[in-house]
């Protein structure tokens, strides 16, 4: 079996006040993922080795590490492509916890924040919510977020301004708000609106790139830019409305 | 011990003013990719080039174009609109560079935007 | 167990780490060379508004290298705005017929045939065609 060389960005919180990179030959074939070669790496040269990982098919959304400073699922990301070698870090942007674990709570807050679920009325008892397929059509393709982060990682305003929501939380707030059974978009419009909200973003665009599940939150974000505009010119025709602060 | 915990941003945020001002840049950024091109084409290179026919491009002829009613047009289109779309894209620059941000950067480059579109203004008002 | 978190640093060089930020950068400076061309155009409003005399001045002004260099610039650099500008529309602002989304190429192409109207509606105002009569 051919091996290669992965530079292991590690931080150790007991020993270490500052990442540092070790060494690891490991061996591989054509299907050999990123995780596997930190499974190779943990289980035959050091235990210590802290990464987060559980499906293995790019749909928990734990695995994403930076691969050569791009950021990627590890279960979705092969050896096969880097015959050179590559390096892992931790997804950019994120306080490291340790190794390639950070510390995600801050995005989950912002998910939080912007209410990602149906807020509609019950439907009536016995009956489905009834969506056509061009309503459907609407929101569909910002519904494959799978939470992994990539975006945050990709996205240099998250970086410059840890407070701005970032690329997933709008985009699923979109997504809801598309979503014609929802009710709640006058809940999440408060978030967007403000400048940690939609206007956070300058459409670096990266974030769509390094999406693993082909979303396209920079479209999200901009349409997000419209919609708040025009929530702007009607509350301000509706100058009543905006005390409720 | 949580280090990095954030209270989730419970009370209603401020809303935002870029809305005004991204909606100034993307009307600009449309009139930089639409006439731009043209004139710097034909214009600011033309006329030095020769590209366009100097004996049309006659002085009297010029100033009746420029200073014609629908020209104070032209220059929201061609000035004023692309100010502030260049001035936005700085400001956010400032910020993405870490070189300034907080009121006084904004202040600064919108206010120069709107300073320079009165100028332009008062320049087409003036000698019309 | 306590915790003991690293932030890593976000240095102002950030976006010379990867192509897409660095192309993101110089999309944005595309500003630097368009505020040029806007100073050229104001002078030649003051000009054209102060009399012939002081428009030959202008023209002769526009004709030393450098400004022509600078305008060059200034039109690259407006031909490489619209090019991403018309890319993000369709992202933007999706249109949409019924419950298909017209094709982004297709708002693509109408934004530079756009374009190219433009040029040419100048180039007929400016009395281009008239040159070879």
């Amino acid at each position: 079996m051919p091996t290669t060389e992965i530079r292991l960005q590690r931080y150790r919180p007991e020993q270490d006040n500052a990442p540092h990179w070790q060494d690891f030959r490991v061996e591989y074939d054509d299907s050999t993922s990123v995780l596997d070669a930190l499974e190779q790496i943990k289980a035959e040269q050091d235990s210590s080795v802290s990464y987060r990982w559980s499906c293995r098919m790019a749909i928990c959304g734990s695995c994403g590490v930076m691969v050569d400073g791009v950021p990627k699922l590890g279960c979705k990301t092969f050896l096969r492509d880097y015959p050179k070698g590559l390096t892992l870090a931790p997804l950019s942007h994120f306080p490291i916890e340790k190794d390639l674990i950070v510390d995600m709570s801050r995005f989950l807050a912002h998910l939080s924040a912007i209410k990602p679920y149906l807020i509609a009325e019950a439907a009536p008892k016995g009956k489905p919510y009834r969506q056509t397929p061009a309503q459907l059509a609407r929101y569909k393709q910002f519904s494959n977020c799978i939470n992994c982060g990539l975006c945050y990682s990709a996205c240099p305003q998250f970086g410059l301004k840890p407070d701005f929501l970032g690329p997933a939380a709008i985009a699923l707030a979109h997504r809801y708000n598309l979503d014609s059974r929802d009710q709640g978009k006058s809940e999440r419009m408060a978030q967007l609106n403000s400048d940690n909200g939609v206007w956070g973003c300058t459409f670096v665009g990266y974030c769509s790139t390094v999406c693993p599940k082909g979303v396209d939150p920079a479209a999200a974000v901009n349409q997000g830019k419209i919609a708040s505009t025009l929530d702007g010119v009607i509350q301000w025709f509706k100058p009543g409305k905006e005390t409720s602060k | 011990m949580r280090i990095n915990k954030q209270p989730p941003p419970q009370t209603t945020p401020r809303r935002s003013d870029e809305p005004i001002w991204w909606s100034l840049f993307s009307a600009g950024g449309v009139c930089v990719a639409m006439l731009v091109p043209a004139i710097a084409l034909l214009v600011l290179l033309g006329i030095p080039l020769g590209l366009v026919s100097a004996e049309q491009l006659s002085y009297q002829r010029l100033h009746a174009l420029v200073f014609h009613p629908l020209g104070l047009g032209v220059v929201l289109a061609v000035i004023v609109l692309p100010l502030f779309h260049a001035m936005h894209r700085i400001h956010h620059g400032l910020h993405d560079l870490q070189l300034a941000h907080g009121r006084l950067a904004k202040w600064l480059c919108y206010g120069s935007a709107v300073l320079l579109s009165s100028l332009a203004l008062s320049l087409w008002l003036t000698s019309g | 167990m306590s915790r003991k978190p690293y932030q890593p640093p976000m240095p102002a060089s950030w976006w010379l780490k990867h192509p897409a930020y660095r192309f993101y950068m110089l999309r944005e400076a595309t500003v630097l060379p368009l505020l040029f061309f806007i100073g050229s155009l104001l002078y030649g409003l003051y000009a054209l508004g102060q009399g012939e005399a002081s428009w030959l001045q202008y023209q002769a002004w526009l004709q030393q290298p450098w400004v022509l260099a600078l305008n060059g610039l200034a039109l690259l650099a407006s031909l490489f705005h619209a090019w991403t500008f018309f890319v993000l529309f369709p992202q933007v602002m999706p249109l949409r017929l019924g419950s298909r989304t017209l094709p982004a190429w297709l708002m693509v192409s109408a934004q530079w045939a756009g374009v190219l109207l433009v040029i040419l509606a100048l180039w007929w105002l400016l009395g281009g065609l008239d040159a070879h009569q």
